[in-house]
């Protein structure tokens, strides 16, 4: 099968996951327990104002028409309206998206590189003394709460230290690289440690393949080897988890936009969770679930390329 | 070129080992592998290693490359050429590693790198010895590909190695091998995976490389018709010991060591003439359906259609068929009360799947077994269960066909126990009785398969298909997985219980000569269809098809023995 | 078979666990200080020889907080795998062994359920369901199983072909007993030992709730809201932070700890 057409037939299987997710933060705004425009417009607005709310969002017709009536919408673009802001909440997700994408961006710059040297150094020197350093602060990595991280990081390079702002976004491209240093730095912390031990163990699991000692009966050096044949193989499963955690680390930036105070999407998810905001919180989840798909897809997109025995 | 003849005696050998001892540092401590081996390998000639599993025979060849994990200690000599391999720098091995000695090796796939193309892999270590740039290189390793019997090349070259069946692969694995003109190939198991047909060709091909180019060649194998098949001269290993080595006719026709020579005694071959001269009448004059005890089983008409792929847009694909695959395809035979019939086929011949027809684990899209005369197709309840209880089956894989977690004495009890076929007082008494009938020791009884060894696991699989007490027991590919000694073993066993509880067996293989050996008829499959079908010895012997003849020519045999016991 | 082949990190892990079990659930008994004491005498208080761990701005004693609140988070570990790795494993062997509608219906539920960030998800099932802990874990239950059920539907249909598998089918035993008694003790070990990182996470994401002032509600003592509690003071007061947050540092540790070991363990033996 030719490349274009597995790519083809990939999309094809998004169809129904794009029906699923718009069920789900569908029946998001139906769980609420309750009258979801009650709750939101509070218990002094007008029952008139109410009605009139209901009625925009079709919240007065049977589950299902309201679900498709909720499709249409989507289809338009229409994600709802947000009853704080008063406004789209498309627009407000315009807003605010670049400073998160800006946050996600940057944490992947660093995560990348970093991963790759250390799990390359680790595996390399696999039961000696740098081996044993990176391993066991992989582990400590992953157990320690990224919004504390945040926190602790603000009060020694923020404030002890006052090398970063602790707080904001900053005005220029080098602003927000010296703004969000903090906020990307604690986010991948917490990121690189499952993905160096996820390749380490990759590598280590490859090191011994059989085409490895095949390579060397043909006199290949160690160091070709390494790079041309593990390294390659080692990289497909990590891959695949990368893409998985790129899903995290959105859920990630949510929080530690909060800890840093970044007006980014996340920051405006938890606002507008406490201010009763449903619809942009329902749209919220929706993107979110878009953007993981996307990323998903190029992660496919990208197996694909380098593994020829891929079958999406 | 093209002459191979033996520079024994006054020069100095191609490859000399002496006094090879490799030892593996374990947290069980030391394993000595290889416990003080010495051989040597002529210009152009080709030297087998035979020895059974964990004889040594593939460390000592590995050793040779210096190829071994880190925690092996090596002593002794490897001298190549008159200088010392071992203990030599990994820069000056490398120097020696494709362009001096290659190797190839048991299973081809897992020795292909998966991502990167064959001409890649070819050209690699033209690049790396001879500096060849990219284009030299792909001429160079095209010629190899032709070199080495593939029909199209250049697609080959540029084609990933898991477009290539298991045959093709191991071809490129060679050509790889040769591509820096070695004067000396380790080959070890080279053909092991593979189908008999397919074994045959590569054996094919490693003899007219041997002869083209004056490539030593090293064969290791467990198999001792492959290396008589292809060797001038033969090292017999066990326990990491040389017991026998010598010219492969003076071993084979008179074996000192007793070793040896109970190794050439299992090693089922086809003894044409051995065979004929004892089974009395002609066969064919034997009338083929009368006079015979009644059917047993038969099978008629089946075919079993599998999909390959599952998935949201099957719905597409099942309309156009393309996903159907006819794993058997209308195929009928009887098989007599009493009697041992084998099926023979390749890897995809469908005979695993017939196996899985009669024990209702598939269901055939047409056709039908009957049972006793009854067809089986539509049984339920108290019915099937009977049927199940008449008719039991035993794997392949000794340590996968059982639970892990289970202990001997429970994987035995448990048919008992689910059937009602014992209570639980008298429980134990049972197993006891059913180890015992399949000659296992009862202090295995609270051993885990992973604490038994390979044969005894087999013995386990057999005793649980015996608790419920079947008619019919089918064996599927039972001693492949096995030594040659402990197929003797197992071979012997199931044809003692055959006359001691009457069973009646379906014995299948890909191993032509067990067959011979062991069944009264057999039927040949291909690609899920049925080539031929009669008594063994006149099937094998006589074969009527094509196909049956390639397989009886593929299959390698001891020429020599077979020869002198005909005289 | 003997306690000396197992892993180091293994006894690490559990002398970890087994450590805190005792401190949150024995401690208190001990010390019989309330921990939501307040103390207007001693606010913000430096560690010292009363209040090893200083006090929070309320005087509340931060080491007394830290253990009670112990008792959540270990609470949290436990109730927030426990029915996904329940519900899970048993849709998996379902939809793994017997395929058909369960097993279509469990991929698509799986596909759609992968395309949201887990922690976006939860969050957004706690905002409509209302904050507490116990929506939490009805949130982390409804996501989670999902995983479980995944990994356990893999590993089932590479056991369900097993050769002890058919002989199981053969020898005519029931469907089900097949399923529960051959396949299902097969496959449980790469469960036990992701249901451990997955208790690292559950520990984080609740006591991320917390934090964001969505989970366990304050006054109660939780490590999440007792560091969302500390933040305004941390430039003065980094003590009341610090100590919860190395608290849950070290529970996840413990876990992480056993979970490597059972892996290093279970992989040898395979």
């Amino acid at each position: 099968m030719q490349r274009y057409q597995v790519i083809l037939q990939r999309l094809l299987h998004l169809l129904p996951v794009l029906l699923g997710i718009s069920i789900v933060s569908f029946l998001l705004v139906q769980l609420i327990p309750g009258d979801p425009v009650r709750l939101m417009l509070g218990a002094r607005a007008p029952d008139e104002v109410v009605a009139a709310v209901r009625a925009r969002y079709g919240l007065d017709q049977p589950i299902l028409q309201q679900y498709l009536t909720y499709l249409e919408n989507l289809f338009q673009g229409d994600l709802g309206q947000s009853i704080v802001y008063r406004k789209p909440v498309g627009e407000l997700i315009m807003e605010r998206l670049p400073r998160t994408l800006f946050l996600a961006i940057y944490v992947v710059c660093i995560t990348i590189p970093s991963t790759i040297f250390l799990a390359i150094t680790a595996a390399r020197h696999q039961g000696r003394k740098i081996d044993h350093i990176i391993t066991t602060s992989a582990v400590f990595g992953i157990t320690i709460p990224v919004f504390w991280l945040g926190i602790m990081m603000a009060r020694l390079f923020g404030v002890e230290f006052g090398w970063f702002p602790v707080s904001g976004y900053g005005n220029n491209f080098f602003g927000h690289l010296h703004h969000l240093f903090l906020p990307a730095l604690s986010t991948a912390i917490w990121m690189v440690p499952v993905l160096v031990r996820n390749l380490r163990s990759a590598i280590l699991e490859q090191m011994e393949a059989d085409y490895v000692v095949a390579g060397r009966s043909k006199g290949l050096p160690e160091q070709y080897l390494f790079y041309y044949h593990i390294l390659k193989n080692s990289i497909m499963p990590t891959l695949n988890l990368f893409g998985v955690m790129v899903a995290v680390l959105f859920g990630g930036t949510v929080i530690v936009e909060k800890v840093y105070a970044v007006p980014g999407l996340g920051d405006l998810m938890i606002s507008s969770i406490f201010g009763r905001d449903y619809f942009v919180v329902q749209a919220i989840t929706l993107f979110y679930a878009v953007v993981t798909i996307t990323v998903t897809l190029a992660v496919d997109i990208i197996s694909t390329i380098i593994d020829p025995r891929v079958k999406l | 070129m093209g002459k191979s003849k033996n520079t024994q005696g006054t020069t100095t050998p191609l490859l000399s080992v002496e006094n090879l001892e490799v030892a593996f540092d374990s947290i069980n401590g030391n394993v000595h592998a290889v416990r003080g081996m010495s051989f040597s390998v002529g210009e152009g000639e080709i030297v087998g290693i035979v020895g059974e599993s964990g004889s040594g025979k593939s460390v000592a060849c590995r050793s040779i490359l210096g190829l071994l994990p880190s925690n092996a200690s090596i002593d002794g000599q490897v001298l190549f050429e008159g200088s010392n391999i071992i203990g030599q720098h990994e820069d000056e091995l490398r120097k020696i590693r494709g362009k001096q000695i290659s190797m190839i090796f048991q299973n081809p796939a897992s020795h292909l790198d998966p991502l990167m193309t064959n001409g890649q892999q070819i050209g690699e270590a033209l690049r790396y010895h001879f500096n060849q740039d990219s284009r030299k290189a792909r001429a160079e390793g095209i010629e190899l590909l032709k070199a080495v019997g593939i029909t199209d090349p250049e697609q080959t070259f540029d084609a990933y190695p898991h477009q290539l069946s298991g045959g093709m692969k191991q071809r490129v694995l060679i050509a790889c091998a040769i591509a820096c003109r070695p004067k000396l190939l380790l080959a070890d198991e080279p053909t092991t995976a593979l189908d008999v047909t397919v074994q045959a060709r590569i054996l094919d091909l490693l003899r007219t490389l041997n002869q083209e180019r004056n490539l030593s060649i090293v064969l290791v194998s467990h198999d001792l018709g492959v290396i008589a098949e292809l060797c001038q001269r033969v090292v017999v290993v066990h326990n990491g010991l040389i017991v026998e080595q010598g010219k492969i006719e003076d071993v084979v026709s008179s074996p000192k060591d007793p070793y040896t020579r109970m190794l050439i005694d299992s090693q089922p071959t086809i003894k044409v003439r051995a065979r004929r001269a004892r089974s009395g009448p002609e066969p064919e004059l034997v009338p083929e359906p009368a006079a015979q005890p009644s059917n047993l089983l038969s099978v008629e008409n089946l075919c079993v259609n599998f999909h390959t792929s599952r998935g949201l847009f099957d719905f597409f694909r099942r309309r156009k068929n393309s996903g159907l695959v006819k794993a058997v395809d209308g195929i009928s035979f009887k098989i007599r009360q009493g009697e041992i019939f084998g099926i023979v086929g390749e890897s995809g011949s469908g005979k695993s799947t017939v196996a899985l027809a009669i024990t209702k684990l598939v269901s055939p899209s047409e056709g039908q077994v009957q049972f006793h005369g009854k067809s089986i197709m539509k049984l339920r309840g108290d019915e099937l269960t009977n049927y199940r209880r008449s008719v039991q089956m035993v794997f392949q894989n000794p340590y996968n066909s059982l639970n892990p977690r289970f202990t001997v004495a429970q994987t035995v009890a448990e048919p008992l126990l689910k059937h009602g076929l014992a209570i639980k007082a008298e429980c134990a008494d049972r197993v006891d009785e059913l180890m015992e009938l399949v000659d296992l020791s009862i202090d295995l009884r609270h051993r885990y398969p992973h604490q038994l060894s390979g044969g005894q696991c087999q013995r386990v699989g057999i005793a649980r298909a015996l608790a419920m007490k079947p008619e019919f027991l089918i064996a599927d590919e039972v001693t492949s997985a096995l030594d040659v000694s402990i197929q003797a073993q197992i071979l012997a066993l199931l044809e003692r219980l055959r006359d001691k509880i009457n069973l009646t067996i379906l014995y299948i293989s890909h191993d032509l000569a067990v067959v011979q050996l062991f069944c009264q008829r057999v039927a040949v499959f291909r690609a899920g269809r049925l080539v031929e079908i009669g008594p063994v010895d006149e099937v094998l012997t006589r074969p009527k098809e094509k196909y049956t003849q390639t397989l009886v020519n593929s299959a390698p045999q001891l020429h020599f023995s077979a020869s002198l016991s005909g005289h | 078979m003997s306690l000396r082949n197992l892993p180091t990190t293994l006894f690490v892990g559990a002398g970890i666990f087994i450590l805190w079990l005792v401190t949150a659930f024995c401690g208190p008994l001990l010390m019989g200080t309330d921990p939501n004491a307040l103390n207007f005498e001693a606010l913000l208080q430096r560690p010292n020889i009363n209040h090893l761990f200083g006090t929070d701005h309320l005087g509340r004693d931060i080491l007394t907080r830290v253990v009670y609140a112990g008792r959540i988070d270990i609470w949290m570990g436990f109730a927030g795998v426990l029915p996904a790795l329940i519900i899970g494993t048993l849709f998996g062997l379902m939809a793994g062994y017997f395929g058909g509608v369960v097993e279509a219906v469990l991929m698509r539920v799986t596909d759609v359920t992968q395309a949201f960030p887990f922690f976006v998800l939860v969050l957004a099932i706690v905002a409509v369901l209302g904050p507490g802990l116990t929506n939490f874990f009805i949130a982390i239950a409804a996501v989670g199983w999902v995983s479980y059920a995944r990994l356990i539907r893999a590993e089932v249909l590479v056991v369900k072909n097993a050769e002890y598998v058919l002989a199981a089918k053969i020898l005519g035993y029931h469907p089900l007993f097949i399923a529960f008694r051959h396949v299902l003790p097969n496959v449980l070990a790469p469960i036990i030992v992701y249901a451990m990182t997955d208790a690292v996470l559950v520990i984080l994401f609740g006591a991320g709730l917390g934090f964001l002032g969505l989970g366990v509600q304050p006054p109660t003592a939780e490590w999440g809201v007792m560091i969302a509690n500390g933040q305004p003071y941390v430039t003065g007061a980094w003590w009341i932070c610090l100590f919860p947050g190395l608290a849950t540092v070290t529970l996840g540790l413990g876990f992480s700890l056993i979970g490597d070991g059972l892996a290093k363990h279970l992989r040898i033996k395979n």
